[in-house]
């Protein structure tokens, strides 16, 4: 008896300590977060800008980078022989002005001759040029090399068939003028002469640095903001330039945070941590609880989503079945579930460019399209064997092809494998040997529909629908070198009919949006199409004292 | 095969009646192991082709983001799919990779930790880099690997899982074999001349067995937990195919929005992992001969 | 002691070594390539970048330029972050993820051990029932849940800790605590099971039949001996540790190691998977040589066996 009674004691006792100890540290925690409120927050800081770019740019080299997050930064720091406007035309920038010579296959720009970069030096034609030939150098190895291969020679000494710079359809006449020879008349080039690869670069610079000659400590350039701070997969900070040539910004400084869970980006817009956010910051939840809000926006973009067959497996070998697909899948399905309105769309040219028509594709038409299955020999969807889709494993895209294979069920009677893959496998799979079916989506290089039709031509490397037709190939050339813009526009037409009503190797679904909300005290947020974001104009103001109009929340 | 025999005996032994009537004793084991029963019979049932719910797990409607209701017990997920027959659906495939990933873990693990802790020397220095190397490699890129190799799909998922979540039983099965085979009761059968297999299988291992299935209660939990993280890395199972791990991962973002998406699915997964804590609580004091004996011989 | 030290330093460059080859191995048997890109690029293009990083030779030749590379203390080069070399990423990313790894360990020795030793010594209690809820809790919620949820009341709701990012030392209270839950829950449920285990042990009768006087005592033994097994899963809680950097990271726009690892699979940055996967194996092999060394010191009779 004693025994036991000493155990309870003591093993009360031992609670006890423990207890203690445990309270301390519970305490402990409770006071660190209790004392956390005394820090004192303002809601803003005038003249300053946080954004969130969602992932650490891979590179700001622009020869060397691809992806949109390097643009996005680099767009801001240089400019280029021209710069988009934002209705995507393209607007005089280091070139004063440009003459189209030769039957459009000779171009002369003209440069301003107060341009300076940010060390002071100007900004002459030969930095063009060294730019320009580092890009197709084979030794850069710069992966959008082939965005200049319409250039005399480029193609060839990108790929080493040519082994000198020297004849290259690229040069600068004089400090202020430069050259460019194509192959072949193209009307989208000058749109080229806008995008991130086409900057200048200063040849002393990158040489001394070599490779890191983009660290903040070293780098040049020439745009309304320059680098000030780096920190890797973290922060970037870009100040304004007060030598740019043009109006310097009003925005002092910049911060670009690296958040990229888009849940955590939208919580620290919500607490004032961030000015501007936004597709990179929101989940689709956050758009539903925002979508009234004034701070909300949502503009269209230039990315289309599809879905695309291999025509070479069978069931889509026929025609009519990827006929009957498209015409069975109602699009209005996928604003209703994405929820970020996205704009359903049946022709591959988006409305906004031209050469779109709203009747060059298959309209949602259930009744024809079982028709046309049962013709093909599977009336009602019997008898049909059930093909593959395969996906890169997203969220978003997760739901738009569980609900593609719910109307397919429904609609056709037609059963479909939904096979998700990690992106690069997918891409891997896709590009060896692609399923019956697979999720797409293609995003405008520039406002021109060639960056979508060229897409399926036989020769891209992008077509993976193993479909082609030379009749296809002949309109696309035909519309290439085509200097009238409405006989231009009708060739494209043609070829997108030929594309989504006749042929059918894909299905357009919907077309991407933007969405981003904007905090008030912030003005002057420019989306274009492009997706391009350029900061130039934004103000950070606390001019129409933010207590009154704001709040304190 | 006479070896094979001798392992299962001690193994199978405490599994006998006075087992189960000292689980009965205990009530949160036993109420455990009622509600892990149930699970598995909802999951066996739903495999066979049984339908519990009015609805199917991929049958969608207009009714999007539905909240809890009559008609819908748990709401509608961004498809109008209700999310109560998607959770029993999501059993069947939690509770399978729960169950493989901890057999393959036991199996695997005992062997190798009693081989290398009942060895010693050299074999276990070298035994033990093998788990050092196992362990190293990033279980990512395994996953990512067996993927590729076998399909996608819950096969892969069960194999790759099961192969990277053996270390850590070999390890505490070595450990527990170190410290033990050097007590009293080891070197006593080792001087009655008994066996290695003999003195490993009927003396260590049943010894051995409280940390070893403590362990493996927790195998279960982190299997259906990592398969989750799979899901939020964007490497799960294949839709519409669901488990409550990727239930999980696709809700977490409705936290605010829509908190039923991520609230039952989680639900679920305490609730199984908590029974198969308290029952592995249970089975512990159950199997562990000490504790045996010592009710016995009061 | 030192003799021990010094052999698992011995031992362990072997273990690098394999795990260097198969990762090695790996990476390259795993579809996909680094320059594998949502623009297909022309063949002369992707013939550049493999010859800039020697990906057009012969596998083996690979091989041995990488071991070559290794010898040197040259982990390569990030083909996705261009420009960076793979020793200045995780000189940068690791200091990061060292000290909230390190935060959120003794966070979980400091919440886990007592709550399990309370579990235990007040077996089938309602104070058992509590822990043992509360360990469940950990261990059955997902990181990102949790995450998802500390987030929200203590960022959003309360306003009394920073949402993300890294800039002060607030900044490190919710990714630690989120980190913290799974490994706490784990020594909860282990420190249970060792207590449990010694205090039926018959010396501890013993000793606590001898009455009050030994209580100390006691403590110390009970204590002592359960932090044995606290002690060995200090291998398996790293792992924990690591595995939970990838999402707690992520989550809380944390520029650590655990966050390049996983774009660095996604985006089969080949040196990046295999530096990042040598660093953790080196943390890894730290914390089991420890182990083995706390064996030593806390029972003498599990010697380390030559």
């Amino acid at each position: 008896m004693r025994n036991i009674g000493d155990h309870r004691f003591l093993i009360s006792e031992f609670a006890k300590r423990l207890g203690h100890c445990f309270l301390a540290v519970l305490l402990l925690i409770s006071v660190l977060s209790l004392s956390a409120c005394i820090r004192p927050r303002s809601r803003f800081e005038p003249g300053v800008l946080r954004v969130n770019l969602g992932t650490e740019p891979p590179g700001l080299d622009w020869h060397t980078a691809t992806d949109s997050t390097s643009f996005d930064v680099v767009s801001n720091l240089m400019v280029g022989l021209t710069q988009y406007t934002n209705k995507l035309t393209c607007a005089p920038s280091c070139a004063k002005n440009w003459e189209v010579l030769d039957g459009g296959k000779r171009y002369l720009f003209h440069l301003r001759d107060d341009l300076r970069w940010t060390d002071g030096k100007p900004v002459t034609a030969y930095d063009f040029e060294y730019a320009w030939k580092r890009l197709l150098n084979p030794v850069t190895a710069a992966q959008y090399a082939f965005f200049l291969y319409d250039v005399v020679g480029a193609r060839e000494y990108n790929t080493g068939k040519l082994k000198s710079a020297e004849t290259l359809g690229i040069k600068a006449l004089d400090a202020h003028t430069f050259e460019i020879r194509l192959r072949k008349p193209a009307t989208y080039f000058i749109y080229l002469t806008a995008f991130c690869v086409s900057f200048p670069m200063r040849k002393d610079v990158v040489e001394k640095w070599g490779d890191r000659w983009t660290e903040p400590e070293h780098f040049v350039t020439n745009g309304p903001f320059k680098l000030t701070k780096w920190q890797h997969e973290y922060k970037m900070e870009l100040a304004a330039n007060e030598g740019y040539f043009d109006s310097v910004p009003q925005v002092k400084l910049i911060k670009m945070f690296m958040v990229p869970e888009a849940s955590t980006a939208f919580a620290l817009y919500e607490n004032d941590e961030l000015d501007f956010i936004d597709n990179r910051s929101f989940a689709t939840p956050d758009v539903e609880r925002y979508r009234n809000s004034p701070e909300y926006k949502n503009f269209p973009l230039l990315r289309a989503n599809y879905l695309a067959f291999n025509v070479t497996k069978k069931p889509f070998t026929d025609v009519r079945i990827r006929k009957a697909v498209a015409m069975a899948i109602d699009r209005s399905i996928f604003p209703r579930i994405l929820r970020r309105g996205e704009r359903p769309a049946t022709s591959w040219i988006p409305p906004a460019l031209p050469g779109y028509s709203p009747d060059s594709g298959l309209k949602f038409d259930p009744v024809a399209a079982r028709a046309l299955l049962a013709e093909a020999g599977y009336p009602g969807g019997k008898g049909l064997p059930k093909p593959e889709l395969l996906y890169p494993n997203r969220d978003d895209v997760r739901l738009t092809v569980e609900a593609t294979q719910d109307q397919l069920k429904r609609n056709l009677g037609m059963e479909i494998e939904l096979v998700n893959q990690e992106w690069k496998v997918y891409l891997a799979t896709v590009r060896k040997d692609a399923p019956p079916m697979f999720r797409n989506s293609w995003g405008a290089d520039f406002p021109d529909p060639e960056t979508f039709m060229n897409l399926f031509t036989k020769d891209c490397g992008n077509n993976d629908t193993k479909w082609s037709d030379p009749r296809y190939d002949a309109l696309i050339e035909a519309a290439q070198g085509e200097l009238n813009a409405a006989k231009r526009a009708d060739l494209y037409r043609q070829a997108d009919v030929m594309l989504c009503r006749e042929a059918v190797p894909i299905v357009p679904t919907f077309l991407a949006t933007q969405n981003i909300m904007v905090k008030p005290w912030v003005t002057g947020i420019a989306i274009n199409p492009l997706d391009l974001q350029f900061f130039k104009d934004v103000v950070v103001d606390d001019s129409q004292n933010s207590q009154t109009k704001y709040g304190a929340r | 095969m006479e070896i094979v025999e001798k392992a299962k005996m001690p193994v199978v032994a405490p599994l006998d009646q006075s087992v189960m009537a000292r689980i009965r004793r205990i009530p949160t084991a036993y109420i455990a192991l009622w509600v892990i029963a149930l699970i598995c019979v909802v999951a066996l049932l739903s495999f066979m082709g049984f339908s519990l719910c009015q609805y199917s797990f991929d049958q969608t409607s207009s009714d999007f983001l539905a909240g809890p209701s009559g008609q819908h017990w748990m709401g509608t997920d961004e498809l109008g799919r209700d999310l109560f027959s998607r959770i029993v659906y999501g059993a069947r495939l939690s509770i399978a990779i729960g169950l493989t990933t901890a057999a393959v873990a036991f199996v695997i693990g005992t062997l190798y930790g009693a081989l290398s802790g009942y060895l010693g020397g050299k074999v276990d220095t070298f035994m033990m880099r093998g788990v050092d190397i196992a362990y190293s490699l990033p279980d990512l890129l395994v996953m990512i690997l067996i993927g590729v190799l076998l399909g996608r799909g819950t096969i892969g998922i069960l194999i790759a899982l099961g192969l990277v979540s053996w270390m850590g039983t070999a390890r505490l099965v070595r450990a527990q074999f170190l410290q033990l085979k050097n007590e009293e009761f080891i070197e006593a059968a080792r001087a009655q001349g008994q066996s290695g297999w003999n003195i490993v299988f009927k003396h260590l291992l049943p010894n051995a067995l409280g940390p070893i299935i403590v362990a493996l209660t927790f195998t279960v939990p982190s299997a259906i937990l990592s398969e989750s993280t799979l899901s939020f890395i964007g490497l799960g199972l294949s839709p519409p195919a669901c488990s409550w791990g990727t239930l999980a991962s696709d809700g977490w973002r409705s936290l605010r929005a829509h908190p039923h998406l991520i609230f039952f699915p989680s639900l679920f997964i305490f609730i199984t992992v908590l029974s198969f804590n308290f029952l592995g609580d249970g089975l512990r004091d159950a199997l562990d001969p000490r504790t045996r004996l010592g009710k016995k011989s009061r | 002691m030192f003799a021990l030290i010094v052999k698992r330093i011995l031992l362990a460059i072997p273990v690098l070594l394999v795990v260097a080859s198969l990762t090695f191995v790996l990476v390259r048997i795993v579809p996909g390539g680094p320059f594998d890109a949502d623009k297909n690029l022309p063949p002369e293009i992707i013939a550049n970048l493999n010859a800039k990083y020697h990906l057009d030779k012969p596998v083996p030749e690979q091989y041995l330029l990488y071991l070559g590379r290794l010898a040197q203390g040259d982990l390569g080069v990030s083909y996705k972050y261009v420009n960076r070399t793979v020793n200045d990423i995780l000189a940068d990313a690791f200091p990061v993820s060292l000290q909230l790894g390190t935060i959120s360990l003794t966070l979980a020795v400091l919440i886990g051990v007592p709550l399990g030793a309370i579990a235990a010594v007040c077996r089938g209690r309602k104070e058992d029932v509590i822990a043992m809820f509360l360990s469940t809790l950990g261990i059955s919620v997902p990181g990102f849940v949790i995450g998802a949820t500390l987030i929200f009341v203590f960022a959003i709701k309360l306003r009394v800790l920073p949402v993300g990012l890294w800039e002060s030392p607030w900044h490190v209270v919710l990714p630690a605590v989120t980190l913290a839950f799974s490994p706490a829950a784990y020594l909860a449920r282990l420190t249970r099971a060792s207590v449990l285990e010694i205090v039926e042990k018959d010396w501890v009768r013993t000793a606590r039949s001898k009455g009050l006087s030994q209580w100390n005592t006691v403590l110390k033994h009970i204590l002592r001996n359960s932090l044995i097994p606290v002690v060995t899963v200090l291998g398996p809680l790293t792992a924990i540790v690591i595995t939970g950097s990838f999402v707690v990271e992520y989550i809380y726009a944390i520029p650590g190691m655990g966050r390049f690892f996983i774009t660095a699979v996604m985006n089969r940055d080949y040196d990046l998977i295999l530096g990042t996967t040598l660093v953790f194996a080196v943390l890894l092999i730290i914390a089991n040589t420890f182990v083995d060394l706390a064996y030593q010191f806390l029972d003498p009779r599990m010697r380390i066996e030559d």
